[in-house]
C-alpha cells in the first residue's frame, strides 16, 4: 500500500512537470471551465427563472444549485483525474504501448488509472466546491448530513470511475472507443439537474440503468437530510459491485490482449 | 538442460512445442469492402507460431531471424508474457510468462525498437525515476546502474533534455537504459537498432554485449541488420512460417544455407566469365577482380586449379555473407554482400 502511495506521488510529479511544458494551454482550460459552469447555471436559471416557479419536482432553487455544484465537482473529478487516464487506454492499445504497461511489475489497472492528471482543469474542482458551499450556506445542514454526503460522494466517484474504465476497457477489442466515452458524457449531462426534474420513466433509467442519480442527486439529498436509508445504502453497494465487476472485466480484457504488432 | 524450476543447471528460457493462433478479420480492399466488413466480419484463424521448441542457457546470446511475418515478434511476446500461447509450454527464468507475476516481470525486459516507453515531454531522467519507483530499485543500485549505462552508452548530456528533442539514436539509447534499469536477467530485443545510423548501431551493440558479459544476462535478439546478429550472437535460431527451420551456430548456418564458399580473385590478366565458369558458379567479373561461388567440399581443389591455370595475383576464400545465406534459405534471389537493401527482411 505504501509502495502504491509512493508511486502515485512519483506519477503526479511526472505528469505535472510534463504539463508545465505547455503554458499556453492554461488559458484555454480556464475558459473551458468557465464555459461549463455557465452552461450549468443557465440550465437551472431557465428552470427556476419563470415567474412563480419556486420549486421543481420538490426541489428549491438552493437545493437544485447544490446538485449543480456536485455536477461541476464531478465534471472536475472526471477532467482532472479520470478522463486523462482513460483516454490513454485506447491510444496505448492502438499504438501497442500497452505492452510496456503490462510488462511492469505493478498492478496494470492501477498503472493506467493513475499515470496522468490534467492539472489545468483543477479550477473545475474549486468551482464545484464553491457552488456546493454557497448553496449549502442557505440550507440547513447537519454534521451528520455533511458526513453522509462525503461518503456518498466518495461512492459516486467510484461509480463514475468504474463506468469510464469499463467503457475504455472495450478498447482492447474495439481499439477506438472515443465515441463510447462521449456517449457517457452525454448521459452524464443529465446529472446537472436533480433526477426529480425528469419524468418518471427517465428517472427510473437514470437511477437503476445508468446510475447517474447516485452521482449528484443522492449526495445532495444526503447533505440536506432528505435522503431515505435505502438509497443511502444502495450507493456504496453499487459502487463496490461496479468496482469488482470492472476489475474482473479489466483482467479479462488484459488476458485476451493481442498487442499491436511492431 | 531439462531440469525443473529452481535447479542450478536450469535453462534461462525453455520452450516446448509453443503454438499461437490468431483470429484475423479479412477485408476486401476499397470502401465497399470496408462497408461489407463493418456489417459482417469474415474471420479465420492464422497459425503464427506452430510448434516451436528450444532452450537458452543463462548468459547465452541468440540471434532470432526469419522473414517478416515468420512469427518472431509473436514468439517474443509469448516469452515476455504479453500473449498467451494457444498451446505448448514456456518457462522463462523458471516462471510461466503468461501469469505475469511481479517476480517474473522484474527479471525480464522487452525492448521494441519501434515503440517507446519514455515520457515524451520530459527529460529521460524523469522516466528513469518513474521506473526506479515501479521496480523498487534501491537508490545505491540506481546510481550505480546509471553510472554504468552513462559510461557505456554515452548518455552524458542527453539525460536532462526533453525526450521529444532527442535524436532517434539518442532516444533509442535512453529507451535501452530505461528498459534495463532494473538489471533484468533475460533480455528480449526486438529490432533494437532499427532506423539507427551505423555509429549508433555499433554503440547499441557494444552496450548489449557489455551488459551480457557484465550481468551474465540471456539475450534473444531480432534484427534487420545482420551485423547486429553476427557481432552479438554465436547461436542463430531461424524461424519461418511459425516453425524453427534452423538452430545452431553461425558457421553451420552458412554451410546449410549456401553450401558454397565465395572465392575472390585479383587477376594480373583479364579473364572472361566463360573461362571462370569452369571453376564455379555465380561468376562476376569486374576488370581484374572476379568473384565466384565454389562448393564447400571442392574449395581447395578448385583454388589450386585456379592458381595453376590463371595468372592470379591474389586469392581469398570467404564464407558467404549471412544475407545471401538467409536469401537462399528462404528461396529469395541471392543477396549480395555490401548491398544491405537486398537483406531479406530477417526480422
Amino acid at each position: 500500500m505504501r509502495r502504491y502511495l509512493r508511486l502515485v506521488r512519483i506519477f503526479v510529479g511526472a505528469t505535472l512537470s510534463a504539463q508545465l511544458e505547455y503554458r499556453a494551454n492554461f488559458l484555454g482550460a480556464v475558459l473551458a471551465s468557465l464555459g461549463e459552469v455557465g452552461v450549468a447555471l443557465l440550465g437551472i436559471s431557465i428552470l427556476f427563472g419563470q415567474p412563480g416557479v419556486t420549486q421543481v419536482g420538490g426541489w428549491s432553487f438552493r437545493e437544485a444549485l447544490l446538485v449543480t455544484g456536485f455536477f461541476m465537482l464531478t465534471e472536475g473529478v472526471i477532467s482532472v483525474f479520470i478522463q486523462p487516464n482513460m483516454s490513454k487506454i485506447a491510444e496505448a492499445v492502438r499504438t501497442g504501448n500497452m505492452d510496456f504497461t503490462l510488462l511492469k511489475p505493478i498492478d496494470a489497472q492501477f498503472n493506467v488509472s493513475t499515470r496522468n492528471l490534467n492539472v489545468l482543469r483543477f479550477p473545475d474542482l474549486l468551482i464545484g466546491l464553491g457552488l456546493i458551499g454557497y448553496a449549502a450556506s442557505g440550507l440547513e445542514v447537519t454534521p451528520g448530513g455533511a458526513l453522509a454526503a462525503a461518503v456518498l460522494y466518495g461512492s459516486a466517484v467510484v461509480i463514475v470511475y468504474c463506468i469510464y474504465l469499463g467503457l475504455s476497457t472495450t478498447a482492447f477489442w474495439f481499439v477506438k472507443t472515443q465515441n463510447v466515452t462521449e456517449l457517457f458524457s452525454g448521459v452524464f449531462g443529465a446529472a446537472r439537474f436533480p433526477v426529480a426534474a425528469f419524468p418518471v420513466p427517465v428517472r427510473f433509467v437514470l437511477t437503476f440503468v445508468l446510475p447517474v442519480a447516485f452521482i449528484t442527486t443522492v449526495p445532495a439529498q444526503a447533505l440536506t437530510g432528505a435522503l431515505g436509508g435505502g438509497l443511502a445504502l444502495a450507493s456504496p453497494l453499487i459502487a463496490a459491485a461496479l468496482f469488482l465487476g470492472t476489475r474482473w472485466f479489466w483482467r479479462y480484457a488484459v488476458a485476451s490482449y493481442t498487442s499491436a504488432s511492431s | 538442460m531439462t531440469g525443473d524450476r529452481g535447479g542450478a543447471g536450469d535453462a534461462a528460457v525453455r520452450v516446448r512445442d509453443l503454438r499461437k493462433g490468431y483470429v484475423v478479420h479479412e477485408k476486401e480492399p476499397g470502401f465497399l469492402g470496408s462497408l461489407r466488413s463493418f456489417v459482417s466480419r469474415k474471420s479465420r484463424v492464422v497459425e503464427a507460431v506452430r510448434g516451436v521448441s528450444f532452450d537458452l542457457a543463462p548468459g547465452e546470446v541468440v540471434g532470432f531471424l526469419g522473414p517478416n511475418g515468420a512469427g518472431k515478434t509473436t514468439t517474443l511476446k509469448m516469452l515476455s508474457g504479453l500473449l498467451h500461447p494457444s498451446g505448448g509450454e514456456v518457462r522463462v527464468a523458471g516462471f510461466e510468462p503468461g501469469r505475469r507475476e511481479n517476480a517474473f516481470l522484474r527479471q525480464i525486459t522487452l525492448v521494441m525498437g519501434q515503440k517507446q516507453q519514455l515520457i515524451w515531454d520530459l527529460p529521460a531522467l524523469d522516466s528513469f525515476l518513474v521506473n526506479q519507483a515501479i521496480y523498487e530499485i534501491p537508490d545505491a543500485q540506481f546510481r550505480a546502474t546509471m553510472a554504468e549505462f552513462t559510461e557505456v552508452l554515452g548518455l552524458e548530456g542527453i539525460l536532462k533534455k526533453q525526450v521529444r528533442k532527442l535524436s532517434l539514436g539518442e532516444r533509442m539509447k535512453c529507451e535501452l537504459a530505461a528498459a534495463l534499469l532494473h538489471r533484468p536477467k533475460v533480455l528480449f530485443l526486438d529490432e533494437p537498432t532499427i532506423g539507427l545510423d551505423v555509429n549508433m548501431q555499433e554503440s547499441v551493440r557494444a552496450f548489449v554485449q557489455d551488459y551480457n558479459v557484465r550481468h551474465n544476462a540471456t539475450v534473444m535478439l531480432t534484427s534487420h541488420y545482420m551485423a547486429d546478429v553476427t557481432a552479438l550472437a554465436r547461436r542463430i535460431l531461424v524461424i519461418d512460417r511459425g516453425e524453427v527451420v534452423f538452430d545452431g551456430d553461425l558457421a553451420r548456418l552458412a554451410e546449410q544455407g549456401g553450401g558454397g564458399k565465395t572465392v575472390r580473385l585479383q587477376l594480373r590478366r583479364p579473364a572472361t566469365p566463360e573461362e571462370l565458369g569452369r571453376f564455379g558458379s555465380e561468376v562476376r567479373v569486374d576488370g581484374l577482380s572476379a568473384e565466384l561461388t565454389v562448393p564447400r567440399a571442392l574449395v581447395s581443389e578448385r583454388a589450386a586449379a585456379l592458381l595453376a591455370e590463371l595468372d592470379v595475383a591474389d586469392l581469398t576464400v570467404e564464407d558467404p555473407s549471412i544475407e545471401s545465406v538467409m536469401a537462399s534459405l528462404f528461396g529469395a534471389r541471392a543477396g549480395q554482400a555490401g548491398q544491405p537493401e537486398r537483406t531479406p527482411e530477417p526480422a
